[in-house]
C-alpha cells in the first residue's frame, strides 16, 4: 500500500446553475519520501487537488487515503489531530502571524499539539537554525525579507516532524535567486528526514527539483512521469539514495 | 493547546486592539457600577429601615392584644367579641408554640379603677395612673433595667411596686394649687434632672380602689375603704425603656392586679364581671425569620397580633418595588455593554479571519479557537466588573461621606440619617464579578461560533 492513495477523485463547484469541474477523475499513488510536483497552468486544478489531499476540502466523489486513513471520512476534530501528526504546510503568501516573532510562529504547530512553551521553543530554535535564521528568532515577519519569511514558513512546516509536507506555489512571491535558495532548502529538509513533499507549481524550473512530475490539464492528469534528470544540489551527499518512484 | 497558551493568546489579542478593548470595558464598567451602586442603595435603605424599626421595638417580638372594652377605630373588620380570650390556657398554648422563647403576659388595671397616693395622708396623688400586672421574674429577660433599686425578689412580692422612669412625676401635690401642683422631668440649668415631689424608693405608696359612687369635687374618687387599700413598697425605678411603654406607668404583681380588678367589680357591683384576662401578651421568637410563621398561626386562631416584623415586611415590599425599578435601569446599561462586547468580538473576527484559517490549517482544534474567543469576551466582562467594583466603592464612599441627607433627598431615598445610604456587602462584589463575567461569556458566544465556522480555505486563499 502506498503512502498516499487517491482514487476516482472528483471536485465539482457549483456557481449558480453552472457546474465547474475543478477535478474530473484523479487516480494517484505517492510513496513515502517522494518529492512529487503537481504541474499545470493557472486554473488547471492544482490547488484544489492539494487542498483535498491536506483535508482542507471535502471531495465531491472519491477517496483519499493517507497513511492508511481515509481523510475524507474524518470528523473535524480527528482531521485536526491528523494534521497535527502528519502534515506540514507551506503557503505562497507565507501566512505567518504578523504579531508573533519567528520563533513563536515556528512553534505554533507544536503549541496546537499541546507542547509546553519551553519544549516548543527549543524545537523551534533548532528548526530556525536549520533554515539559517538563528539570528532572526525575535524578528517579526514584517522585519524580514520575503525569502526569510518563507524560510520561517518552511521551519514551521517541518517543526512537528510531519509525514508529508504540502507546498502551494511556495516560491510564487519570490525572485529567481531566492527561489533557488528556498527550493534547495526545502528539498534538503525533505531528504534529510525522508519526508514526502507535494509541491504545486506552474513553473517548469521548479519542477526539476522533484522526483516525479504530475501534469494537470483542466482537472485531469495529462501525464505522470519520473523526472529523469532530478536537479539535486546535494547529489554528492545523497548519491546512493534510490530515486525510483512507484509506478 | 495548553490552557496557559490560550490565556496568553487571549490577552495578546485584547492588547492588540487595546483601544477598542478599553472602550468596551468602559461600557461594562458603567453597567457594573450602575448595578452595584443601585443595589448598594437598596442595601442601605434596608439597613436604615431595620435600624428604624429596631428603635421602635424588638424585631423578634410579637404582641397579642386582648379584648378591650373600648372599640378600636381601625378594628372594624372583626368583632372583638369573636376573639378567643387571652386567658391562662391561651398563655400556655403560646408558650408551647415552636420557636417561641419567652412569653410576657400583662394585665392592665384600668386607670379608672384605682387611685395611687404617696406621702403623709396621701398628700401626693395620681388619679389616672397606668398600672400593669406583670410577672416580675421576667422583667430582666424583657430588657427592663433598674435605674434605682433592684429587680423585685424574694417569696412575697405581692405588694412590691416597680416605677416606670417618669411615673413618679405623674403625682400631684394636693397641698399646692394651679401650676405648682404639677411637676415633670426636665433638665435643670446645672445639668441635673428635676426631682419628683417624693422619692418613690423611700416613701410608701398606697393603691386604693375607687368607689365610683363617691366622687370628689375635682372629679377624683374616694377610696372604697380599708379593705380596698393596698400598701406598697417600691423595689425599683426603671431606666427609660426603648419602647416607651412603661415610662409613665407602674408595674405590680400579676396576682395583685387580678385582686384589684376583682375588688373593683365587687365594690361597684359590676354586672357580668368576668375573670380578669390578660390585656396583652408579648412573645419573643428565637429568630427574626420565624416571626412571620408564628404570627400567622396566632392571627389564624383569631388573635389580634402586631409585630415589627410584619411592619417590616410591608415596608420591605414597598422598598422592593423601588429597588426593582433602580435595578432594572442598571440592568439596561449592562445589557448595552453586553451588546458592545458582542460587537467588538464580531469586528475582531473580520480582522482575524486569516489568522484563524492559518491556525486551522496548522492543526488547531476548533474547541481551542472557541475557548480563546469566549475567554476574550469573558475577560472584557471580568475586567469591567473588577474596575467597576473598585469605582463603585469610591462612589459609595463619596455618597456616604458627602452627607447622606443630601443624596437621600436627591434620590428620594428613605434614610434615618445615621446609617450609610450605600452599603456594598461582599456577596454583592462577588455577584457583580460573576455576573459581568457571565455577561461577557454570553456576549462572546455568538462571535465564537462564527469564528469557528470560518472556512480555513477561504481564509488562506491568495487574493
Ligand atoms: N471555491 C471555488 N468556487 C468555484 N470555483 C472554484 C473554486 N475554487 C476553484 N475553483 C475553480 O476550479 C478550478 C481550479 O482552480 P484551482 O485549483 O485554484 O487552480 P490552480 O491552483 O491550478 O490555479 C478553476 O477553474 C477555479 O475557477
Ligand atoms: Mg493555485
Amino acid at each position: 500500500m502506498s503512502f498516499i492513495e487517491v482514487t476516482g477523485l472528483r471536485k465539482v463547484y457549483r456557481l449558480g446553475q453552472e457546474k465547474v469541474y475543478a477535478l474530473k477523475s484523479i487516480n494517484l499513488r505517492i510513496e513515502k519520501g517522494e518529492i512529487c510536483c503537481i504541474l499545470g497552468t493557472s486554473g488547471s486544478g492544482k490547488s484544489t487537488l492539494l487542498n483535498m489531499l491536506a483535508g482542507l476540502e471535502k471531495p465531491t466523489r472519491g477517496d483519499i487515503i493517507i497513511n492508511g486513513v481515509n481523510i475524507a471520512k474524518l470528523s473535524e476534530r480527528k482531521l485536526a489531530k491528523f494534521r497535527q501528526e502528519n502534515t506540514g504546510f507551506i503557503f505562497q503568501a507565507y501566512n505567518l502571524i504578523p504579531q508573533l516573532s519567528s520563533l513563536e510562529n515556528v512553534g505554533m504547530p507544536l503549541m496546537f499539539k499541546g507542547w509546553s512553551r519551553r519544549k516548543r521553543d527549543k524545537e523551534a530554535k533548532k528548526m530556525l537554525e536549520a533554515v539559517g535564521l538563528k539570528s532572526r528568532m525575535k524578528h517579526r515577519p514584517n522585519q524580514m525579507s520575503g525569502g526569510q519569511q518563507q524560510r520561517v514558513g518552511i521551519a514551521r512546516a517541518f517543526v512537528a516532524k510531519p509525514n508529508v509536507v504540502f507546498a502551494d506555489e511556495p516560491t510564487g512571491n519570490l525572485d529567481t535567486k531566492t527561489t533557488a535558495d528556498v527550493m534547495e532548502l526545502m528539498v534538503k529538509m525533505c531528504r534529510e528526514h525522508n519526508l514526502t513533499l507535494i509541491l504545486v507549481t506552474h513553473d517548469l524550473d521548479i519542477a526539476k527539483y522533484a522526483d516525479r512530475i504530475v501534469h494537470l490539464i483542466d482537472g485531469d492528469i495529462h501525464s505522470d512521469e519520473v523526472n529523469k534528470a532530478v536537479y539535486d544540489p546535494f547529489a554528492d551527499k545523497v548519491d546512493d539514495k534510490s530515486k525510483q518512484p512507484a509506478s | 493547546m495548553k490552557l496557559f497558551d490560550m490565556i496568553i493568546m487571549c490577552l495578546r489579542n485584547l492588547w492588540r486592539r487595546k483601544g477598542r478593548t478599553l472602550l468596551t470595558v468602559i461600557g461594562v464598567i458603567i453597567g457594573c457600577c450602575a448595578i452595584i451602586v443601585m443595589i448598594s442603595l437598596g442595601q442601605g435603605m434596608n439597613a436604615a429601615m431595620d435600624n428604624m424599626l429596631a428603635s421602635w421595638g424588638d424585631l423578634n417580638a410579637i404582641t397579642i392584644y386582648g379584648n378591650s372594652r373600648y372599640m378600636w377605630v381601625g378594628d372594624s373588620n372583626s368583632n372583638s367579641e369573636d376573639r378567643p380570650s387571652l386567658d391562662e390556657d391561651a398563655l400556655e398554648m403560646m408558650k408551647n408554640l415552636d420557636h417561641v422563647e419567652t412569653v410576657f403576659p400583662k394585665i392592665e388595671v384600668d386607670s379608672n379603677y384605682v387611685t395611687v397616693t404617696a406621702g403623709k395622708n396621701g398628700r401626693y396623688r395620681a388619679s389616672w395612673m397606668e398600672i400593669y400586672g406583670v410577672d416580675f421574674s421576667a422583667l430582666e429577660k424583657m430588657g427592663y433595667v433598674p435605674e434605682q433599686g433592684d429587680y423585685p425578689s424574694g417569696d412575697d412580692t405581692l405588694h412590691t411596686l416597680v416605677f416606670g422612669n417618669e411615673a413618679a412625676y405623674q403625682f400631684r401635690d394636693t397641698k399646692k394649687r394651679g401650676q405648682n401642683s404639677y411637676t415633670y422631668k426636665q433638665m435643670l440649668p446645672d445639668g441635673t434632672w428635676s426631682e419628683p415631689f417624693f422619692d418613690p424608693m423611700t416613701e410608701s405608696v398606697l393603691i386604693y380602689v375607687n368607689n365610683m359612687k363617691k366622687q370628689n369635687d375635682d372629679g377624683t374618687y374616694q377610696s372604697g375603704g380599708r379593705a380596698y387599700e393596698f400598701k406598697m413598697t417600691t423595689a425599683a425605678v426603671l431606666e427609660q425603656d426603648n419602647d416607651w411603654q412603661t415610662v409613665y406607668s407602674l408595674m405590680i404583681d400579676m396576682d395583685l392586679a387580678k385582686e384589684i380588678i376583682n375588688s373593683y367589680n365587687r365594690l361597684n357591683n359590676v354586672k357580668d364581671a368576668k375573670d380578669p384576662e390578660f390585656s396583652q401578651i408579648k412573645l419573643w421568637v428565637d429568630d427574626i425569620n420565624n416571626v412571620d410563621a408564628v404570627e400567622t398561626i396566632l392571627s389564624d386562631l383569631g388573635y389580634n397580633t402586631s409585630s415589627m416584623a410584619s411592619q417590616r415586611k410591608s415596608m420591605q415590599g414597598q422598598l422592593g418595588v423601588v429597588q426593582m425599578v433602580l435595578g432594572c435601569l442598571a440592568a439596561i446599561s449592562l445589557l448595552v455593554a453586553a451588546i458592545g462586547i458582542t460587537n467588538t468580538m464580531i469586528m475582531s473576527i473580520y480582522e482575524r479571519t486569516r489568522e484563524i484559517g492559518i491556525m486551522k490549517v496548522l492543526g488547531c482544534f476548533i474547541s481551542n479557537i472557541r475557548v480563546v474567543f469566549l475567554m476574550e469576551a469573558g475577560m472584557i466582562g471580568l475586567l469591567g466588573g473588577a474596575i467597576g467594583t473598585v469605582i463603585s466603592y469610591v462612589i459609595s464612599a463619596v455618597m456616604n461621606t458627602l452627607g447622606s441627607d443630601t443624596f437621600a433627598n436627591m434620590f428620594g431615598i428613605y434614610t434615618d440619617g445615621s446609617s450609610p445610604i450605600s452599603i456594598i456587602p461582599l456577596w454583592l462584589v462577588l455577584l457583580a464579578l460573576a455576573f459581568s463575567t457571565v455577561i461577557g461569556l454570553i456576549s462572546g458566544f455568538y462571535p465564537a461560533n462564527r469564528a469557528v465556522k470560518i472556512s480555513a480555505l477561504e481564509a488562506i486563499r491568495n487574493e
